[in-house]
């Protein structure tokens, strides 16, 4: 079936005009299998009511909401939907901005998709067609690559994509250099492995690599560079090789780009390892240091069930706090003490369970970008600090998330 | 995590260097110690009985001797300084002098805080060194005469172990143990030695200009809207920030589910 | 026979006694120097010891009298006996007198024993039980000699069988009391004691004085090794005080961290320090011992670390991290030894030397060295809360009356609120004042407490430089902490000032008529003690006056005035965070709530913040300046 959509402008006028003669005519022909909805000229979605459902076997108008009914124009949306975008087609790029994701848990981060996103404005300033070349080196789960903002993709061979091995994919990334010589290196400043590789790249092309990057001007390709450890900014002339932090540049989300696979014909030269990944050390999150969770569960002198508490620190993966009168009570160690006597977090989710929030604890907490409070006194502080707040007891609600956890696991487990 | 297990068999030709280099306070700007560097340190000491090798290449004036005394507070009797002139690129100087001194194991902080604070000067030393090179260490586990099993911090306190042939350097991450508090008397009596002074070696950064840290805007939602219902509900939504939303008589299941759902929101819940 | 037996014996027992005092002075001189005037001292000493020190005893009616009969009519017993059987003077006075003197000690001795019957918790035992016993024997074997020579019994009364017994008697009461005195055995404290009144190091506390301030440490030998890491690193005359401890555990049953549980008990403290100097284990200790810490495991030597590097030394270095530096003990012990100063000693050598500070004290430290405030604040915020008052800053006026200290009180949300109430207070009395502002900086006393004497003299020279530039007649600060420092430790390094604490300078404003004060509406009110401002300065009246001015219901505590029990709060106590069995606010604000009140006025941040860290509901916890800054009469006039 041929997919390219033509459209009829007269067609679409008539239908949009009730009053013209010939309304009802085309208004059968579309009940009848034509569309319900298209996009307008500016781009806007347009509807026809009376063109929705179909003629039931009684001759009776039928909508079936439910979305059951077969009917194409189901698919037909869905069509409309990516048609949105403009994609774009890059043939014969005469240069490359190459761009090494994260992909932490073999999925695009936040700010990998950052990095596209400034890997193509990069690439929309050159005079000369220049494609984005994603390079993956770890393995991969997401699939909607063009989405992301590539115009071409590399794919490291099975032997070659792991986690972490510096030392190979430093042989891969120097081969796609003397292949592609890019006119750009993009990679995310993150402490895993990306921005390791980047650095390893920057010296061995004797670059001096822009790192922490956060802004970049396009015109006059200065980079603003977070410098002395955070406390002042660095303004300098961008160079080949980038590391940038999160919201550098906004992600591609206007356009979708083909993606196209690069044969692997790169050679990259074997490598005695020096280095070899062991492989991840399971770590217990609830053992995290408390000033580097990042999602930390919180109990104080509301909680009556601890071990349902450590349950659900458990299922959530988050870091155990607690507030003084806890750990004066003996509930908790002296080093999960949250507040301006204990540890001042950093979280970015604070989930606190019957605290009421002292200043000193809240003190603590300053840092937290959302704050959820579970409490049974509706006037007490940490309600009022909270960006969401429930007022119910604490064991309950523990016992109802712990059940939902549960279902939620079962479900995924029986999609996979 | 646990404090650093590893000792080194002292009859081992293993010898520690530790590079430190002179910090801030992030909120005076004070000059101290450096934090990851002291790290490394605190780790170097960890490793063996016999006192590490510990290296300052930079700058040397009235202002930063109390900084490098810092160190020597944490209970190292000598501090070796390779003096360079403040524009100066450090790394030849150092190169070259654990080209002619080396160690099997180097350790540094993964990123300065005065200056660039790029994170290359590890890469490039083990650059001009030949050494192997892992950044974010957070605990040294084994130290054999020509292997050292180590353990990278990750995000979120995950850590990954790793193998890494010696000589190498060792950059290690804010996530491993703490230093050891600095003695005051120590710090005194400690002696700096100055052993090189300035290698001729300018630095090509007068384009460069510093200035104290802008605080970065914080993103803006933009909403695509599709069609006219979402562009409705993004310009009729509540402004954020405006205090909380409190949930009062909810059944703990109403409840839970709303706190499950910011959480997804958040993306701290991976499930 | 006895009669030419007596001069052997006593001359025999004193020269042992002479002996003992030798070997035992040669031990305190291991000690380091110590500027102490000798002579003045020597020359004091009778008056220290039967005023000054009586005063304390006194406290204790009952055993105040028991002492001045034992000790009275031993030493009176002991002089006459010389004279009578060593010198062989023949006067029926002089034996009247020996039967007077010994039976005053006798009736001394019976009430010692009768307190030894059950004796409270706090008394050591071992050796201190035998002691009744000892002075019973001495004071009957005299009485009994005196008689014949008073003529009140035959010569040869009871022959050769009472002579032997009597002879026995004499033996074990000479034994006891003057080569024991020398020889380390219970009486050492009469010996010891007497000295250390003579050359103790802080003269100024007797006569009614006060001295309650650190000594400063000297920086200029690099070399030198800094505080107290062995025993002969004390002074000669610390270690002689240490010598003069009588076990009566006054101290360890005022001591709130024994009572919290926690591994403290100034008592034990003071007793291993003399196990130090002489070397030993204190296995023979007879007392409480630290909670939690059986005895028989420390050991130590007059050249060994009291803290051991590793294993166990003479202390653990929770001991001396518990100490809240409240100062109950110094104010309780009879002897007037000062442990606070000892253990500040102890704590300066393991931060210094060894940099050692446990938990937070490491970082509190590092932030005071950085940032100027202990809790790592910007330092340019120090004025935050204060944006929408308009406070006059003195880098502005230049000059002023009264210069307000806000202390480090200014960056913690709760005393903000007392900071603003007395400045609405100073503000409705038409005070003139200003602030350092940003200028100021901490006073250094967490610094100095936690034993980082670098710091703390850092501190104050920058506050006494920033304070030079400017005139002002006096400094008033809602913080007893930094009050006490500015006042007592500053004059050392070269800051002298004209310091108040708030509820002073209040009251004298309430009795110059500057305050207009209605009366203050809600409930009993008992007001608690800041140690820094009673047992360290003597200000026990102008908060009380202060109440009664307000019309409140005043009620006191059990524990209140010299006695208050500390909140926990001081000496870095909640940064070193020593675990124990409970929490000393905890016990503190059962002393609150036992007295009935449902308001406890407080004047000092750091109370403030521990008391109100105590679980609801207990008692609203509000400082003077709140309660008084709430019963202003506004008037429009003055707006």
């Amino acid at each position: 079936m041929n997919d390219i959509k033509r459209r009829d402008p007269r067609a679409e006028w008539i239908l949009r005009n009730r009053l013209h003669p010939e309304h009802s005519t085309y208004a059968l022909t579309q009940a009848t299998g034509r569309l319900s909805e298209w996009i307008g000229p500016t781009g806007v979605k347009r509807k026809n009511p009376h063109l929705v459902g179909f003629i039931g076997p009684a001759g009776v108008r039928r909508i079936d909401r439910s979305g059951a009914q077969s009917n194409q124009q189901n698919t037909v949306k869905a069509k409309v939907d990516i048609d949105a975008r403009r994609l774009i087609q890059i043939d014969g790029p005469s240069a490359y901005i190459v761009v090494v994701p994260e992909l932490p848990g073999g999925r695009f981060s936040a700010q990998d998709k950052d990095l596209f996103g400034l890997a193509q404005q990069l690439a929309a300033k050159q005079s000369e067609a220049t494609a984005v070349l994603g390079v993956i080196l770890s393995p991969l789960k997401d699939t909607e690559l063009g989405d992301v903002g590539m115009d071409r993709v590399y794919f490291a061979d099975e032997s070659q994509c792991s986690e972490y091995d510096p030392e190979t994919h430093l042989q891969q990334l120097t081969a796609i250099e003397r292949e592609f010589n890019p006119l750009y290196w993009l990679f995310p400043e993150h402490t895993s492995m990306s921005a390791d590789l980047g650095r390893r790249l920057s010296v061995k092309l004797k670059v001096r690599a822009t790192s922490h990057l956060w802004q970049l001007d396009l015109d006059t390709l200065m980079a603003t560079c977070r410098a002395s450890g955070g406390a002042s900014d660095l303004y300098r002339p961008v160079s080949r090789v980038i590391m940038a932090l999160a919201e550098c540049a906004e992600p591609v989300s206007d356009t979708r780009h083909e993606a196209r696979v690069i044969d692997s014909s790169i050679n990259a030269a074997d490598v005695i390892k020096r280095i070899r990944n062991l492989g991840a050390v399971s770590v217990d999150p609830a053992k995290v240091a408390l000033s580097e969770a990042e999602f930390i569960l919180s109990g104080g002198k509301g909680i009556t069930n601890w071990d349902a508490f450590h349950q659900l620190a458990r299922s959530l993966g988050a870091t155990e706090g607690a507030s003084r009168v806890a750990v004066d009570d003996g509930h908790m160690p002296r080093d999960r003490q949250v507040g301006a006597t204990g540890t001042w977090v950093t979280a970015r989710v604070y989930l606190a369970i019957g605290i009421s929030g002292a200043i000193q604890h809240l003190q603590g907490i300053q840092a937290c970008d959302k704050v959820i409070a579970i409490n049974t006194d509706p006037g007490c502080d940490m309600i009022k600090r909270a960006d969401l707040a429930v007022i119910l007891d604490s064991s309950e609600l523990i016992q109802s998330m712990l059940d939902q956890l549960q279902q939620s696991q079962v479900e995924v487990q029986h999609v996979a | 995590m646990s404090r650093n297990l590893a000792k080194l068999p002292s009859n081992d030709e293993v010898s520690v260097t530790v590079l430190v280099s002179v910090g801030q306070h992030p909120v005076t700007g004070r000059l101290r110690r450096a934090d990851q560097d002291a790290r490394a340190l605190e780790m170097a000491m960890g490793l063996s009985d016999a006192e590490p090798r510990v290296i300052y290449a930079g700058p040397l004036n009235d202002s930063i001797e109390p900084a490098l005394r810092g160190y020597l507070g944490m209970g190292v009797s000598e501090l070796k300084v390779l003096r360079q002139s403040e524009q100066n690129d450090i790394v030849p100087a150092l190169s070259a002098f654990l080209n002619a001194t080396p160690s099997s194991v180097i350790l540094c902080g993964s990123r300065a805080e005065l200056g660039e604070s790029s994170g290359l000067v590890p890469y490039q030393l083990a650059d001009a060194l030949g050494y192997t090179l892992v950044a974010n260490v957070a605990v040294i586990e084994k130290v054999a005469a020509s292997q050292a099993v180590v353990l990278q911090a990750l995000p979120r306190g995950q850590r990954r172990r790793i193998e890494v042939a010696l000589p190498a350097i060792l950059a290690v991450d804010s996530a491993s143990p703490v230093a050891r508090q600095s003695a005051y008397a120590k710090a005194t009596r400690g002696f700096i030695n100055c052993v090189v002074s300035d290698t001729e070696e300018k630095d090509a950064t007068n384009e460069w200009h510093y200035a104290p840290a802008r605080k970065r805007p914080k993103r803006l939602k933009i909403i695509k809207a599709t069609s006219a219902r979402d562009r409705f509900k993004a310009a009729a939504a509540k402004a954020e920030g405006a205090g909380g939303q409190v949930l009062t008589s909810v059944t703990a299941e109403e409840g839970a589910a709303a706190i499950l759902k910011v959480l997804k929101e958040e993306g701290v819940l991976k499930t | 026979m006895l009669t030419s037996l007596m001069p052997w014996l006593l001359a025999v027992a004193i020269l042992l006694a002479v002996v003992g005092a030798l070997r035992r002075a040669r031990l305190w001189l291991r000690g380091r120097a110590s500027n102490v005037n000798v002579w003045a001292g020597i020359r004091a000493m009778p008056k220290r010891y039967l005023v000054d020190l009586h005063h304390v005893v006194e406290r204790d009616r009952y055993i105040s009298n028991t002492h001045v009969a034992t000790a009275g009519g031993f030493v009176l017993a002991s002089v006459l006996a010389i004279f009578l059987y060593g010198f062989a003077w023949e006067s029926k006075l002089l034996a009247w007198l020996l039967l007077a003197a010994s039976g005053a000690m006798l009736i001394g001795a019976v009430r010692v024993a009768k307190r030894r019957q059950s004796p409270p918790e706090r008394l050591s035992k071992g050796a201190w039980m035998r002691l009744p016993k000892s002075l019973m024997v001495f004071a009957v074997s005299f009485l009994i000699l005196s008689l014949p020579a008073a003529g009140l019994l035959p010569e040869g009364f009871g022959g050769v069988v009472l002579a032997a017994l009597l002879t026995a008697g004499i033996v074990w009461g000479l034994a006891e009391m003057f080569i024991g005195m020398t020889w380390g055995g219970p009486m050492k404290h009469a010996f010891a004691g007497a000295l250390h009144l003579a050359f103790h190091r802080r003269p100024e506390r007797f006569g009614g004085g006060r001295s309650t301030g650190l000594k400063a440490l000297n920086f200029d030998d690099t070399q030198a090794p800094l505080g107290v890491e062995k025993p002969t690193d004390f002074t000669w005359n610390q270690l002689l005080g240490f010598d003069a401890c009588v076990q009566c555990g006054r101290c360890e049953a005022v001591c709130p961290a024994f009572a919290a549980g926690q591994p403290l008990n100034p008592k034990k403290l003071i007793q291993d320090m003399v196990v130090g100097l002489a070397g030993g284990s204190d296995a023979s200790y007879s007392g409480s011992p630290y909670p939690g810490k059986p005895l028989g495991e420390h050991k130590g030597g007059p050249f060994q670390a009291i803290v051991a590097r590793e294993g166990k030394g003479l202390l653990d270095p929770e001991t001396l991290w518990a100490c809240t530096t409240c100062r109950a003990c110094v104010e309780e012990c009879p002897m007037m030894i000062e442990h606070v100063d000892a253990i500040v000693d102890m704590r300066r050598h393991l931060t210094l030397e060894r940099g050692q500070t446990p938990n937070k004290g490491a970082e509190v430290l590092e932030n005071l060295i950085a940032t100027d405030n202990p809790g790592g604040f910007n330092p340019g915020s120090r004025m935050n809360w204060a944006a929408d008052l308009n406070l006059p800053t003195l880098a502005n006026v230049k000059r002023t009356d009264v210069l307000l200290w806000l202390g480090d009180g200014a960056f913690d949300m709760r005393n903000q609120r007392t900071l603003r109430a007395f400045v609405k207070v100073l503000r409705s009395a038409g005070v003139q004042f200003a602030v350092l502002g940003n200028e100021e900086r901490d006073s250094g006393d967490v610094a100095r407490r936690l034993g980082d004497e670098a710091t703390f003299q850092h501190l104050a020279k920058q506050n006494i430089h920033t304070l030079q530039k400017y005139s002002f007649r006096s400094i008033v600060t809602c913080d007893p902490h930094s009050f006490h420092v500015l006042k007592n430790e500053y004059p050392e390094l070269g800051g002298e000032y004209v310091v108040y604490h708030h509820t002073t300078f209040m009251e004298r404003l309430y009795r110059d008529k500057q305050l207009s004060l209605k009366d203050w509406v809600g409930g009993r009110v008992t007001y608690h003690d800041p140690c820094y401002l009673g047992r360290y300065n003597g200000v026990y009246d102008a908060p009380r006056q202060l109440l009664d001015a307000l019309g409140i219901d005043r009620v006191e505590m059990t524990r209140s005035g010299f006695r208050s029990r500390c909140c926990g709060g001081g000496g870095g106590a909640p940064i070193t965070d020593i675990p124990g069995k409970q929490r000393i606010p905890d016990m503190r604000m059962d002393d609150i709530k036992a007295s009935g009140a449902s308001v406890v006025a407080v004047g000092c941040p750091q109370c403030t913040a521990m008391l109100e860290g105590v679980v609801e509901p207990r008692p609203q916890v509000l400082d003077i300046a709140e309660l008084v800054a709430q019963s202003l009469i506004e008037e429009e006039t003055r707006a």
